[in-house]
């Protein structure tokens, strides 16, 4: 199975809006490099699992990697060939849901360029346009 | 440290974010002063020179607000969602004489003995909070790592600091480390510890209290 929580309060969620902006997890904290999603959308534990794999293949065991998202939210989905009705299904899977301007991943204790190589790899993993940052170390 | 840059500010009489956007379009930058038991004033600066003396590395400026000169500090920046732009500054009034605490950045120097050994180097704080005079505030801390070896670690204790400034932060903290990477997870290892299905909170005493 791929990400999901342990422990929930409740199995069905509704769906919700995604509106505004990130205004947190909105910075690099861990690592030295980031990715940042540009738009609002829910990225799956596959998705994020995904990413993982790419940026660690990519590092070979040189660097860390910090996953900075996790699927709390859970979405149901119908089978196919099913009257409407009949309540709520059952559920499809557990998503992230990210805003413009989170940070998806980090990485650090590695040079630049291969860190750069890593996030662009991961980048081709997310459903949403991302972009590349740097820790700020300075004002300004 | 920089010299203290000499910038002006224009007094702002009309507040709130639907003002603070119309002042960011005309390029400037809202900022707040206050400090020395004074009230605060908000005031507006011409957003490019203030950017470009921060890139200076200034944080200490001389500013007139129409007519009334003071010394400032910048305690704090806004940034916009995507951490781009700066979008609002708070500024703190300061005597050159007196001492301030403050956050400055760790620049790490030379490559660590342990990392030459297969470790990682992972640095844990880029800051430090210091006190020191308003006049000797260093741009950066330089912290050697030459020494460091594998499964080793510095502590903010462990910093020699520049004359004058003081530690604030937490001696114990921890600034830096080189350890030896645990081995990636596959998938398959990720999955076989992930539950099959959460646990349900609400549903375990449902069946409790049956």
């Amino acid at each position: 199975m791929a990400l999901m929580p342990k422990r929930v309060k409740y199995r069905k969620q509704q769906r919700g809006k995604m509106k505004g902006n990130a205004t947190r997890s909105n910075f690099v904290a861990f690592g030295e490099y980031g990715l940042q999603t540009l738009e609002s959308h829910w990225i799956t534990g596959r998705q994020i699992e995904a990413g993982r794999v790419a940026a660690t293949h990519h590092l070979r065991r040189e660097g860390k990697v910090h996953i900075r998202i996790f699927p709390h939210h859970s979405y149901t989905a119908k089978p196919l060939e099913t009257r409407m009705g009949k309540g709520k299904a059952e559920i499809a899977g557990w998503v992230a849901r990210v805003k413009p301007g989170n940070i998806l991943y980090e990485i650090g204790g590695v040079p630049e360029e291969i860190a750069k190589a890593a996030l662009v790899r991961v980048a081709h993993k997310m459903p949403v346009r991302c972009r590349l940052v740097t820790r700020r170390h300075a004002l300004g | 440290m920089a010299d203290r840059a000499k910038i002006k500010a224009e007094i702002r009489t009309s507040l709130g974010s639907r003002h603070a956007a119309a002042i960011r379009r005309q390029g400037k930058l809202p900022a707040v002063v206050y400090g020395h038991k004074e009230a605060p004033v908000a005031v507006a600066l011409d957003t490019h020179e203030f950017i470009e003396h921060l890139h200076h590395g200034n944080r200490l400026f001389d500013v007139d607000m129409d007519g009334a000169k003071a010394t400032l500090l910048v305690k704090d920046l806004q940034y916009d969602h995507l951490g781009k732009n700066v979008i609002h500054a708070d500024m703190v009034r300061v005597d050159l004489k007196e001492k301030v605490t403050l956050t400055v950045s760790v620049e790490l120097r030379g490559m660590a003995k342990g990392a030459a050994e297969g470790g990682i180097l992972d640095q844990h704080l880029d800051h430090l909070e210091v006190e020191c005079l308003v006049t000797e505030i260093p741009d950066v801390i330089g912290v050697s790592i030459k020494e460091l070896g594998l499964d080793e670690a510095i502590h903010a204790g462990d910093v020699t600091l520049p004359a004058g400034v003081t530690l604030v932060t937490d001696p114990e903290a921890l600034l830096v480390t080189c350890h030896v990477l645990a081995a990636a997870k596959t998938t398959e290892e990720m999955e076989a510890e992930a539950p099959t299905a959460p646990e349900v909170i609400t549903q375990r005493a449902e069946e409790e209290t049956e």
